[in-house]
C-alpha cells in the first residue's frame, strides 16, 4: 500500500491555514502576526532541511552519522531547556545538568526498547533511532525545562520560607521538597493525560504517520503503546534528575540558599 | 524531653564570630565584625537599617556564606559541624518569620519532624505556653495569625529544636507596644533559663529594656555601645 505524494504547489496551499490565523490575530489585535509568520517559515525551513538530512542519513547509514545526529539533537534539546533559566552559579553548570538529565531520561527509554522490543537491523538503523530518539529527547527537553523553570521560580518566590526551613535544620532536599513535588507532578501530568486520552481524543502523530504510510493499524498501535510507555519513563527520570541536579545550583555545599536571578523574558514580550 | 529542661546550653558555652566579612556586589556589608554571646546572656546589637546587622546575624546563623572570618560554637569551628546540627543548636528568627502551611501545631513540630523525631501533644502545648500563647492556638491555621502571634509561634517553633542560642532579627519592630513588651519579657525569661540570645534591633527603647550587653553596628562594624 503506497501513500499520496505531496507536490510543492499543493504543500503551499497549507499556508492558507497560517493566513487564517494571521487574519484572526490582526482582527483581534493579538499582535501575533509576526510570530505566526516567523514560526510558520521556521517550521517549514527546519522540517524541509531535516527531510533532506534524513534522506542523506538513510543513504549513508553508518553508526557514526546516526550517533552524531542523535548527539546534535541532544545538544539542541539541552540548550533549549536551559536557555531561559538564569542560575547564580553560572550557565555552564546548568547546561551540563540539563544535558545529563535529558540524556539519562532518553537513554533509559531508548536502550531497552531498541535492545529487546523493537530491535532495528542493523542496530543503528536511522529510520528507527532518529524519529523515536527525537520523540524522547523532545519530551525530556520539555520536562527538564519545566522542572528547572518551576524550581528556580519557587526558590525566588519562596526564598524566605526555604531559608526558614533551613534555619530549623532542614537539609536542602527537605527545604525544597514541596516545590520539587509540585514541579514533578506538573511535569508528569501531560504525559499521564496523554495515556488516558490516547485513542479517545488524540491519535498520535507517529501512529497516524505509520497508518498513512501503509503500516497495518494493529502494528502501528503497538508501536504507539511502546512510545507512550517510553515517554512515561523518560519524563520521570529526566524530571527527577533535573530536580536533583538543580539543588546543586540552588544551594551552596554549606546548605545556603542561592536565590537565582530573574529568568530571561519569553520571546515576544 | 520537656522544653523547660534546657540543660545543654551551658555545655555548649559560647557562640562567637570574629573578623567576619560579607561582601555582596563588591560592597562589604559586614566589615571585620566581632560578636559573641554566652549561654544565659543577652547581646543586643543596635544600628540603623543598612548598617549590616541583619547580614551579620544571618552569617552567624550560617544562612549566608562569609567571605572571611571565623565562627565557632562551643569552641568548635562551625564548618566542622553539619549545618543541620548547627542550625538546631543556633536558632535564627527573621524579622517577619514566615508561617509554613498547616496548623500552628504543624509549624511548631517542624524542627523535630525534619530531624525524623516525633513530638507529643504535651510538648507542643508546653512550647506554646512557654511563649505566652494558649494551648488552643495549636489547632489554628498558622497563616491566619496576627503579627504578634506569628512572632511567638516562630519562637516556639525554634524552641522545639531545643537550641542553645537564639538569633533574633528585629523581633519587636512589626509589633504593637503590648505584643512587643510581651516578646521582650519572653526573651529575658529565655536567657534566664540558660539560652544565649542575640537580638538585633533599631529601637533604642527595646534595646534598653532587654538589659543585655549592648553593641552598635555602624557601616558593617560592631563596637561596644557607649
Amino acid at each position: 500500500m503506497g501513500y499520496v505524494d505531496i507536490p510543492l504547489p499543493r504543500l503551499a496551499l497549507a499556508l492558507g491555514f497560517i493566513v487564517v490565523a494571521i487574519v484572526l490575530s490582526r482582527r483581534g489585535k493579538l499582535r501575533l502576526e509576526r510570530d505566526l509568520a516567523w514560526g510558520a517559515a521556521r517550521a517549514a525551513a527546519q522540517l524541509i532541511a531535516i527531510g533532506y538530512l534524513l534522506r542523506a542519513l538513510f543513504a549513508n547509514e553508518r553508526p557514526g552519522w546516526v550517533i552524531l545526529a542523535l548527539t546534535l539533537m541532544l545538544l539542541v534539546a539541552a540548550w533549549t531547556s536551559a536557555r531561559r533559566i538564569k542560575s547564580g552559579r553560572g550557565s555552564r553548570a546548568l547546561l551540563l545538568y540539563a544535558l545529563a538529565s535529558i540524556a539519562a531520561g532518553a537513554a533509559v527509554a531508548l536502550v531497552p526498547v531498541f535492545a529487546f522490543i523493537v530491535p532495528p537491523k542493523p542496530w543503528y538503523e536511522a529510520r528507527y533511532l532518529v524519529p523515536i530518539g527525537g520523540m524522547m529527547l523532545s519530551s525530556s527537553m520539555n520536562v527538564v525545562a519545566q522542572v528547572l523553570e518551576r524550581l528556580f521560580a519557587s526558590a525566588r518566590a519562596e526564598a524566605a520560607t526555604i531559608e526558614q526551613l533551613l534555619a530549623l535544620g532542614a537539609t536542602p532536599q527537605q527545604a525544597l521538597a514541596p516545590y520539587t513535588r509540585a514541579a514533578l507532578r506538573a511535569a508528569m501530568i501531560p504525559t499521564i493525560n496523554g495515556l488516558l486520552t490516547v485513542g479517545l481524543v488524540a491519535l498520535p502523530g507517529m501512529m497516524t504517520g505509520q497508518i498513512v504510510g501503509g503500516v497495518a493499524p494493529e502494528q502501528a498501535v503497538r508501536y504507539q503503546i511502546v512510545i507512550m510507555y517510553q515517554l512515561v519513563v523518560t519524563t520521570a527520570i529526566s524530571g527527577a534528575l533535573a530536580a536533583m541536579l538543580s539543588r546543586r545550583l540552588l544551594f551552596t555545599p554549606a546548605a545556603q540558599l542561592i536565590v537565582p536571578p530573574e529568568p530571561e523574558p519569553l520571546p515576544g514580550k | 524531653m520537656t522544653p523547660s529542661s534546657q540543660g545543654s546550653p551551658a555545655a555548649e558555652g559560647r557562640l562567637a564570630a570574629a573578623g567576619v566579612v560579607v561582601i555582596r556586589d563588591g560592597r562589604a556589608l559586614v566589615d571585620h565584625a566581632d560578636l559573641a554571646v554566652k549561654a544565659g546572656e543577652i547581646v543586643v546589637v543596635e544600628g540603623a537599617s543598612g548598617s549590616g546587622k541583619t547580614t551579620m546575624l544571618r552569617a552567624m546563623a550560617t544562612l549566608i556564606a562569609r567571605d572571611a572570618g571565623s565562627l565557632t560554637l562551643g569552641g568548635i569551628d562551625a564548618a566542622e559541624i553539619p549545618s543541620t546540627i548547627f542550625r538546631r543548636r543556633v536558632a535564627y528568627l527573621p524579622q517577619l518569620p514566615p508561617m509554613l502551611e498547616g496548623s500552628v501545631a504543624d509549624n511548631v513540630a517542624t524542627g523535630p519532624r525534619l530531624a525524623g523525631a516525633s513530638i507529643t501533644e504535651e510538648t507542643l502545648a508546653a512550647l506554646v505556653t512557654r511563649v505566652g500563647l494558649p494551648a488552643e492556638i495549636l489547632a489554628r491555621l498558622a497563616r491566619d495569625l496576627s503579627g504578634g502571634e506569628r512572632q511567638r509561634v516562630a519562637l516556639a517553633r525554634a524552641l522545639a529544636n531545643e537550641p542553645g542560642f537564639l538569633l533574633m532579627d528585629e523581633p519587636t519592630s512589626a509589633l504593637d507596644p503590648t505584643s512587643a513588651t510581651r516578646v521582650l519579657a519572653l526573651v529575658r525569661a529565655l536567657a534566664d533559663q540558660g539560652l544565649g540570645v542575640i537580638v538585633v534591633t533599631h529601637v533604642e527603647e527595646h534595646a534598653a529594656r532587654l538589659d543585655g550587653t549592648r553593641y552598635e553596628c555602624v557601616a558593617g562594624r560592631i563596637r561596644a555601645k557607649e
